[in-house]
């Protein structure tokens, strides 16, 4: 499977991997990162960057974990570890809400959709070709994409 | 080639299932269960609520049995074990032989010995997918609704049958709402949600006795005030009960629930429990994480099973949304911070530097963090003043091995 690998100390915090990641999930047809309405909540990125109160930065990405606390506390089926190709998937028409998931992640990767109605997780892009946007737009290279 | 019988469909025996043909792709696996289909539990309110359907509430494929080459023995009820002979007794006259067998059986609902209520044929549960259908065909005749006990169980039910019209009284012995999950301010809330739907509570009272018709339906609660409630049926969330009668029957140690060691093993040689009727949680997460420590168990790989810690859970009515971890009525030499904003309300009980428990009503995205702090004993006492806004920044740490993270804890 892939990971996408992270070096906090390469991470300079321009958050050009949040943009990309609202950009390449972005409902309203539009493209192109002007376009990008950074206040719509619906808009929300599937990465976070945090200071680590030193001057750094510590990403935090879905780490599609080989156990899966999220998929092993999903009641619905909705979030699965995709054995094949070691994704952990999340099926939106199945969820049901109840956000077991949000509280079995340690790592506090999985958020609450603006409408309560489903969790907003990391698909590693699957849509795009070329892997996951975040790993693209990252100018430091401190992110990257290796197989495990 | 060894034969794996697990008895239950709900979360421990189809995780035991699924464990089972991973480790084991060419041994015979049989599930047997009491109900027609697979379903979650957890979801039985979108099928009363006519969200979904039966297979809307499925959490596992339509064809999981057969791709799996797992048989189901669906519609059974397992009446006895012999241990001796390991065989496996079901419905009338038919047995299934085991080299290992996984008892999953869950647990059922609760009747408190209130006159008429254990016998009036109007009186239903909302445990199973059964329960679900007499509920929908009662509901056909009459809309009055009272519901016993005002846990995750009865607002589910609640909160499917209001969206129908129904007219719904809710009792609830305790002063306020969901109170293993709640403080009063988060009760507040809720009761209020509940309250605009049109539901009405009784708080800190009790039923006591009923009026009944000539069939033995209950028409009439009677409470501990004397005041009388009508009602078309009524619905039992009064708590629930490890099913342990296979286990009584067929000799296996059984008190409360079925007793269990640190690796799932019963009384019994190769007789394993998972779930509920282990008594030893009643959420998901931990029956399904039993199923699997049980199946790696049985299939040979030595799995020691921490019990589960601490009590957890989560709601979402209406789109209020709640996080509830480990204990909120313990306060007694502890700290007590509150953050509270008209969308947000959050508690943390601190004691010793230690965060004991955890309370998020809103946004409760991250709030996963609190739950790890409180199950491992993590020390906080250098970050309480931020207690609402840590983050897994705060513990950053990353396996260089295969990438994912890890908690760095001084």
């Amino acid at each position: 499977m892939k990971r996408i690998f992270i070096d906090p100390t390469k991470c300079d915090g321009c958050k050009n991997c949040s943009l990309a990641c609202m950009e390449a999930h972005r409902q309203d047809g539009g493209t192109g990162i002007y376009t990008l309405d950074l206040q719509d909540p619906s808009n929300q990125s599937r990465n976070r960057i945090l200071t680590d109160g030193k001057g750094g930065y510590n990403p935090i990405f879905c780490r599609h974990c080989d156990i899966p606390d999220c998929a092993g506390a999903c009641m619905s089926g909705a979030l699965q570890k995709n054995m094949d190709n070691g994704l952990v998937e999340y099926d939106a028409e199945k969820c049901a809400a109840c956000y077991m998931c949000v509280m079995s992640c340690r790592y506090g990767v999985p958020a609450i959709s603006p409408d309560r109605k489903r969790v907003i997780k990391c698909d590693f892009c699957a849509h795009l070709e070329e892997g996951p946007a975040c790993v693209r737009a990252c100018p430091k290279k401190a992110i990257e994409v290796r197989e495990v | 080639m060894e034969r794996f019988v697990i008895i239950g469909a709900g979360a421990a025996g189809i995780r035991a299932a699924q464990t089972l043909r991973k480790f084991r792709p060419e041994d015979l696996i049989t599930v047997i269960s009491i109900d027609d289909t697979v379903h979650s539990r957890c979801m039985l309110h979108k099928y009363l609520g006519h969200e979904r359907d039966a297979q809307g509430i499925s959490f596992v494929e339509a064809d999981f049995f057969e791709k799996n080459d797992i048989t189901h023995i669906a519609g059974e009820k397992v009446t006895k074990i012999d241990t001796g002979l390991k065989m496996v007794y079901y419905g009338e006259q038919y047995s299934a032989p085991y080299d290992k067998l996984l008892i999953a059986a869950g647990s059922g609902f609760f009747i408190p010995p209130i006159p008429h209520f254990r016998e009036a044929p109007n009186v239903f549960g909302f445990r199973d997918f059964s329960d679900a259908l007499k509920i929908d065909e009662a509901f056909l005749k009459g809309k009055r609704v009272f519901i016993v006990g005002s846990g995750l169980v009865g607002l589910d039910a609640a909160s499917a049958l209001c969206e129908r019209g129904a007219q719904i009284t809710i009792a609830e012995m305790a002063p306020r709402v969901m109170p293993l999950q709640t403080d009063d301010y988060a009760a507040s809330i809720y009761q209020k949600a509940f309250e605009a739907h049109g539901c009405k509570f009784l708080l800190g009272v009790g039923a006591t006795d009923a009026v009944v018709d000539e069939k033995g339906n209950i028409t009439e609660v009677i409470l501990a005030t004397g005041e009388h409630i009508p009602c078309d049926f009524i619905i039992m969330a009064a708590g629930v009960r490890p099913r342990i009668e296979i286990a009584q029957n067929s000799g296996i140690a059984a008190e409360r629930a079925i007793q269990v060691d640190d690796h799932l093993r019963t009384s019994a040689p190769d007789v394993y429990a998972a779930g509920d009727c282990t008594g030893l949680s009643g959420v998901w997460p931990d029956a399904a994480a039993q199923g699997e420590a049980a199946a790696e168990n049985m299939a040979g790989i030595d799995t020691v099973y921490e019990k589960p810690y601490p009590f957890k859970n989560t709601s979402n009515f209406f789109g209020v949304t709640m996080l509830s971890v480990g204990r909120l009525d313990l306060t007694e030499g502890a700290e007590i911070l509150i953050h509270r904003t008209p969308k947000e309300y959050k508690k943390a009980i601190i004691k010793d530097g230690k965060l004991t428990g955890y309370l998020s009503l809103g946004d409760i995205s991250n709030s996963g963090l609190y739950l790890h702090l409180i199950k491992n004993g993590i020390d906080v006492s250098g970050k309480t003043d931020k207690i609402f806004r840590l983050s897994f920044s705060d513990f950053y740490g990353i396996n260089e091995k295969n990438g994912e993270y890890a908690y760095s804890v001084s």
